[in-house]
């Protein structure tokens, strides 16, 4: 193997590790608002903090690995599909940073709830399904899907 | 020539590899699933949310082989009936992989109906074999190993 093919693994390794690691945490994420208690639900949540490493592994490698195969492959600083994906790359991260955040905020009420009786309160199960929390979860995932896209049809090249 | 081995028709490939990716976030979820279990053999939702990644995984496993057939199929003439060793290594990953696959998720179901804790542990050793089927898979095939 040469030092392209080396560079092209190891990206595509990152690209895994950052779209298996979203699809662990949207799994788990899924499985915490089917819940049936606080705890339960917050247990589940809990599970996500293992799927961060390889997501932030992913986030860096792709990135990495990503502007060292531009140079290596000689591709021009004016190439429109590395940018888009780059912008996607940026978009993708920043609304997953969001959806984390708005994750732990509910698991914090689901153990407080967990704590006090563990019975699902229906403010729980509204924050559970909080559309607008699910809209940057799903958003997320589609900005990541556009860089999977454009990294593989690498439109105009 | 190294960017002509990675350029292929869109969609076969981008299903393939979405099907790849996914279906390794599927496994990952069952192996941290089944190893917390291992130390919570009391916790029902454990063993349902198991079973449940298993089953949701079934979809991912059959895109990623799907379109890896599609893609041989278009391919197989340029490499004059010798395959280089990263299809070799993909069909023996997807092949025994989806029967691994297929015996967890029945041990998976007996574990969340017996509750017996060995059906768990079980369940958590062959994800995790699985796992590392697939990592390896996903080195031959982007490394294009032996080519």
């Amino acid at each position: 193997m040469d030092k392209t093919q080396w560079l092209l693994m190891l990206h595509i390794a990152a690209a895994f590790c950052l779209v298996g690691g979203s699809t662990a945490a949207a799994i788990l994420n899924a499985l915490a608002v089917r819940s049936e208690r606080p705890s339960e639900a917050a247990f589940l949540l809990k599970l996500i903090r293992y799927t961060l490493p390889l997501i932030f592994a992913g986030v860096l490698g792709t990135l990495l690995f990503g502007l060292w195969l531009w140079h290596d492959l000689g591709f021009g600083f004016g190439t429109g599909w590395i940018w888009a994906a780059l912008v996607f790359w940026a978009l993708a991260s920043a609304l997953g940073g969001r959806g984390g955040r708005d994750q732990e905020h509910v698991r914090q009420a689901a153990e407080k709830e967990a704590a006090e009786g563990d019975t699902m309160s229906a403010e729980l199960r509204a924050r559970l399904r909080d559309p607008k929390a699910l809209a940057v979860n799903y958003a997320a995932g589609v900005a990541t899907l556009a860089v999977l896209v454009i990294m593989i049809w690498k439109p105009g090249s | 020539m190294i960017v002509a081995d990675y350029s292929r028709p869109f969609w076969p490939l981008f299903l393939h590899v979405l099907g790849a990716m996914t279906t390794v976030g599927g496994i990952l979820t069952v192996v941290v699933l089944s190893y917390v279990a291992w130390n919570r053999p009391e916790a029902a939702f454990l063993r349902r949310a198991t079973f449940t990644a298993l089953v949701v995984t079934i979809p991912f496993y059959i895109l990623l082989r799907v379109f890896a057939e599609v893609m041989y199929s278009d391919e197989k003439d340029a490499f004059a009936g010798k395959d280089p060793t990263w299809v070799g290594i993909g069909y023996i990953t997807s092949d025994a992989g989806f029967l691994i696959l297929l015996i967890t998720i029945g041990l998976a179901y007996w574990w969340k109906r017996s509750e017996k804790p060995v059906a768990g542990r079980i369940v958590a050793v062959l994800s995790t074999l699985l796992l590392l089927m697939l990592t390896v898979a996903m080195l031959a095939m982007s490394g294009k190993w032996g080519s």
